[in-house]
C-alpha cells in the first residue's frame, strides 16, 4: 500500500509533537495532531503536544481503569499532561527529560534506571523504553484519528538533536522501531526542521532573502537543552542551495534553567520574609516564574510584576504569598546570566568537578549560552583563530518568544561582526513551539514531491583508536592513533572502504575500539592517521564492539580485517569489519553497556 | 390533509406519554411556541425524571477549571478576611489560567469583529440570540446603533472525557494528601 501522509515527528525533551500533510496535494498542507492524552485520572483531552513524562502509578491507582485511553486499558502508567502534573506531586514516580539520558554516555541507556533514585518497589524504565513510550502514543493517537492509514504505511521523518551522536541516533532509532514506526522512517536534525518550517511559510520568496555565500545560524534553545547548526546558503547549477556545514556539541542548557534561577531568586526573596516553601509550591513557583520570565522579558512589558506562589490546600487566597520582581533586576538576572555580553574571542568557562561527582544529567557548567556561541562560530571559522559571522539567524525554541532575549543575541552577534554584514534575523511567520515538527513534514513532502532539500551529509568526521604496536612499558597506555573512518559531510546512501594497515582480530572474542568524533576536523580523509591532536578536537564516545564467531575452518585465530563505514539513507552511521583474506563482514555495534563510575 | 395529521400528532404528543417520547428519540420536537398556551400549569409533573448521566459535561468543566487554575478555591473562599490586595495578587494566577484554559477547550472570540464604542449596523436578518438590541428600538431591522458590548462566542468545544466510576462522578477536586 503506498503513503498517502507524511509525518513530522518531535520527540522534544519536554514536549512532543506530530504534524501530517497529505502527499498527493499541489502544495504542503501541514497540519497539527490534536493528542488525546490523560490530563488527570480518568479524564481524557486532546491536545497539540504531548508533553514527554511518564508516570509509574502504584498498583492502586491504575486498578479501575483510571489510566485507560481509547486505544489502551489496564495501564499502569501515563502519558503525557497528567504525568507533567504528577512530576510536581510525586517526583519518585516521574520521568522527564528521558530525551537527555538518551546521550548521557556515563549510564546504560537500555538499563531500568528511570526515575532516577526511584524507590525500589517503582518498576524503573530504561531511557529507550520511555522514548518508546511517547512514540507508542503518538502512534496510536495518529491511528486513533486515522484509522485507514495505519501508520506502518505512511512516510514518517523523527527529528533528532543535531548534536546528537551516532549512539542516540542508534537508540532513538531502536525505540522508534519499537514503537511500531516504518522500518524505512528518516531521521532529521531539528534546527534543519526548524528551518525547512521557515522554508515552508516563505514559498519560494527565501531565494530573494538569501544570497549565495551567505550564513544562516539556527539557534534552537529548547527547555533543557540548546542546539546551534550553520547553514550556508551555495550555488548549484545557476540556482541556490542550502548546504548545513556545521554543528554544535550537546549544551545541556535552556530555558528551564531560566526559570528555575529566577525561581532560586524568588524563593530567596521569600525566605527574607520569612516564607518557607514547601516542594509542591517550589513547583508551583517554578509555573510562576516561567510565566513572569515571559511577560517581563517582551518588549513593553510591565515595569514591575508580583509573583504568587497560592495556598496550598482549600484557602487559597489566605495561603497565597507573594513577592513583587521588578524588570530590570529579572533582566540583568536571566539576560545577562544566560546572554552574557562577550566578545568573539572569550569562551566559556569549564569547571571540572573536583573527586566525586554526582552521576546525573551532566549540565553545562557555564550557563553562558553567547559563550558556547562564539566558541562555535570561532571553531567553524575559514581559517584557525578566525570566526564564521552568520548574515542571518533563525530563532527556535519557546523560551526564543521573549523579545528581550531575541535581541539580545543579535546585539551580541552584531558586536563581532567587525565590519562584516550584520546580523539579522530570518522574516517571516515563526511558530516556535510547533516549528520543528512541522518542518519535519515539509521535509518529508518536499522529500517525496521533489522540493528543496539542504544538503548536509554526517556533521562529524569519526575515527577508531588503534593502539600502536610495539613494547610495552609498564604503567603506561600505549600511544593511542586515531585512524579516519568516516569523513565530515560523507552523504546518506553512501559508503567507504578505509584503505589502512590490516588490523587482527580475534576469531570468538568480543572485540572493543575506542570511537571518537570530531566537529572540528572536516578535512579527514578516510585513513588518515592522527598520531595527534589538540585538546578538545576529538571527543571519545562509547566504544564499538563486535563478537566474531569462531571458525572452525579457520586455523589462525586472527583475522586480518579492515574498516567499512556506511552513512543509511536514514541518517545512521554503520562501521563494518571485512576480512581480507576471507569472506567475513562483521558490524561493528556501540557498547552502551559501559561500567557506571561510582 | 396534512393538518390534521399535525393537529394529530400534536395532541397526541400532549396526552400520549408514550407517543411523545416516540416522537422525542425520533428526533421531532413539535414546536413549543405552539403548545405554549395549553402547556400552562398542566405541565405532566408525574413523568419519571429520565435518568440522568452520574457525570455532567458541567462536572467536567468544573474539575477542569480547578485542576488548570484553581477556579473553584477562589470563588469558594470568603472574600470578607482580605485586603484587595491580597485578593489581586492571588487572582493574578487563577484568571490568567483560567483564560488559558477555556481558549483551549473553547476558543473563545467576539461574536463581532469591531471596537466598542463604534457605530454599529446589524444584519438585515438579526437573531436575538446574537444581537441584544437596547434603547429605542424601533422601525425594521437593520438596525444602527452604538456598539456596548462585541459579545462572546465558542468557536469549539473540546471538554476533556470522562471516564470514572460513577461513585467518583460529582468529585471536582479528589482530597490531597501528602505522605511524609
Amino acid at each position: 500500500m503506498t503513503a498517502k501522509y507524511i509525518l513530522g515527528i518531535d520527540l522534544g525533551t519536554t514536549n512532543s509533537v506530530l504534524s501530517y500533510a497529505a502527499l498527493d496535494t499541489e502544495a504542503a498542507d501541514v497540519k497539527l495532531l490534536d493528542i488525546p492524552q490523560l490530563v488527570s485520572a480518568s479524564t481524557i483531552e486532546s491536545r497539540t503536544s504531548l508533553p514527554s513524562f511518564t508516570y509509574l502509578g502504584t498498583v492502586d491507582e491504575g486498578r479501575d481503569g483510571a489510566f485507560n485511553l481509547p486505544w489502551a486499558e489496564a495501564r499502569t502508567f501515563a502519558v503525557g499532561r497528567f504525568a507533567q502534573y504528577r512530576a510536581a506531586e510525586a517526583p519518585d514516580r516521574t520521568i522527564g527529560a528521558a530525551k537527555s539520558w538518551l546521550c548521557h554516555q556515563r549510564v546504560d541507556r537500555r538499563q531500568p534506571i528511570l526515575p532516577w533514585n526511584a524507590p525500589d518497589e517503582v518498576d524503573k524504565i530504561s531511557p529507550v523504553t520511555a522514548s518508546q513510550v511517547y512514540l507508542e502514543h503518538l502512534v496510536a493517537a495518529w491511528e486513533d484519528a486515522f484509522p485507514d492509514a495505519p501508520i506502518s504505511d505512511q512516510q514518517v521523518v523523527l527529528t533528532v538533536p543535531a548534536s546528537f551522536d551516532p549512539v542516540a541516533r542508534e537508540l532513538t532509532r531502536e525505540a522508534a522501531t519499537a514503537a511500531g514506526l516504518p522500518a524505512g522512517f528518516v531521521l532529521l536534525e531539528e534546527p534543519q526542521a526548524a528551518l525547512y518550517a521557515w522554508l515552508a511559510t516563505t514559498g519560494d520568496d527565501w531565494r530573494k532573502m538569501l544570497k549565495v555565500n551567505e550564513t544562516v545560524l539556527v539557534c534552537d534553545i529548547g527547555g533543557g537543552t540548546t542546539d546551534l547548526t550553520l547553514v550556508r546558503v551555495t550555488e548549484e547549477a545557476g540556482t541556490l542551495a542550502l548546504e548545513r556545514v556545521a554543528v554544535g556539541n550537546h549544551l545541556l542548557v535552556g530555558g528551564d534553567n531560566m526559570d528555575l534561577t529566577l525561581a532560586h531568586m524568588v524563593a530567596t526573596e521569600f525566605d527574607k520574609q520569612g516564607v518557607k516553601l514547601n516542594p509542591w509550591q517550589s513547583v508551583s513557583l517554578w509555573h510562576s516564574c516561567r510565566a513572569a520570565k515571559e511577560s517581563l522579558l517582551e518588549e513593553g512589558g510591565p515595569e514591575k510584576q508580583s509573583i504568587s506562589v497560592l495556598g496550598r490546600g482549600s484557602k487559597l487566597i489566605g495561603g497565597t504569598v507573594s513577592v513583587e520582581v521588578d524588570r530590570q533586576s529579572v533582566a540583568n538576572l536571566l539576560v545577562d546570566g544566560f546572554l552574557p555580553p562577550c566578545s568573539a574571542a572569550d569562551r566559556p568557562q569549564k569547571q571540572r568537578a573536583s573527586g566525586f561527582q554526582e552521576i546525573g544529567l551532566p549540565f553545562e557548567s557555564d550557563p553562558g549560552i553567547t559563550l558556547h556561541l562564539a566558541a562555535f562560530l570561532a571553531a567553524h571559522g575559514e581559517s584557525t583563530g578566525s570566526s564564521i559571522f552568520p548574515t542571518h539567524v533563525l530563532f527556535n525554541g519557546g523560551v526564543l518568544k521573549a523579545d528581550t532575549l531575541r535581541s539580545r543575541l543579535l546585539e551580541v552577534m552584531r558586536q563581532w561582526c567587525e565590519g562584516n554584514q550584520p546580523t539579522n534575523p530570518l522574516e517571516g511567520v515563526h511558530d516556535l513551539d510547533h516549528a520543528v515538527s512541522r518542518g519535519a513534514a515539509y521535509y518529508g513532502w518536499a522529500k517525496d514531491q521533489g522540493g528543496m532539500r539542504i544538503r548536509g551529509g554526517v556533521a562529524r568526521s569519526y575515527y577508531v583508536g588503534i593502539e600502536t604496536a610495539g613494547l610495552a612499558i609498564p604503567g603506561a597506555p600505549r600511544p593511542l592513533r586515531a585512524l579516519c573512518v568516516v569523513p565530515f559531510g560523507m552523504e546518506e546512501g553512501t559508503q567507504c572502504d578505509v584503505p589502512s594497515g590490516e588490523v587482527g582480530l580475534v576469531l570468538g572474542e568480543p572485540v572493543q575500539f575506542r570511537f571518537f568524533s570530531s566537529a572540528i576536523r572536516k578535512s579527514d580523509r578516510p585513513s588518515d592517521v592522527l598520531n595527534a591532536w589538540e585538546e578538545g578536537e576529538l571527543v571519545e564516545s562509547v566504544p564499538l564492539e563486535a563478537t566474531l564467531p569462531a571458525d572452525a575452518d579457520v586455523e589462525d585465530a586472527h583475522v586480518p580485517v579492515t574498516f567499512q563505514s556506511r552513512v543509511t539513507e536514514l541518517g545512521m552511521l554503520e562501521l563494518w569489519c571485512v576480512s581480507t583474506n576471507t569472506p567475513g563482514r562483521w558490524k561493528l555495534e556501540f557498547s552502551v553497556r559501559e561500567e557506571t563510575e561510582s | 390533509m396534512r393538518i390534521f395529521q399535525a393537529l394529530s400528532v400534536f395532541f397526541q404528543v400532549l396526552f400520549n406519554r408514550d407517543f411523545a417520547s416516540q416522537v422525542q428519540q425520533l428526533g421531532i420536537t413539535p414546536d413549543p411556541a405552539a403548545m405554549k398556551v395549553e402547556d400552562a400549569g398542566k405541565t405532566p409533573a408525574t413523568l419519571p425524571k429520565p435518568k440522568a448521566p452520574l457525570r455532567n459535561d458541567a462536572i467536567t468543566l468544573l474539575a477542569t477549571l480547578q485542576r488548570e487554575a484553581r477556579f473553584v478555591d477562589i470563588v469558594m473562599e470568603p472574600l470578607g478576611d482580605y485586603s484587595d490586595a491580597q485578593v489581586g495578587a492571588a487572582t493574578r494566577d487563577v484568571l490568567r489560567d483560567c483564560g488559558q484554559t477555556l481558549e483551549r477547550l473553547f476558543a473563545i472570540s467576539p461574536v463581532v469583529d469591531a471596537e466598542e464604542g463604534a457605530s454599529h449596523e446589524t444584519p438585515a436578518d438579526v437573531d436575538a440570540a446574537r444581537y441584544r438590541l437596547t434603547g429605542n428600538i424601533e422601525g425594521e431591522p437593520p438596525y444602527r446603533g452604538q456598539l456596548v458590548h462585541h459579545g462572546w462566542q465558542a468557536t469549539r468545544c473540546e471538554l476533556p472525557k470522562w471516564s470514572g466510576k460513577n461513585d467518583a462522578a460529582l468529585i471536582v477536586a479528589p482530597v490531597e494528601i501528602e505522605i511524609e
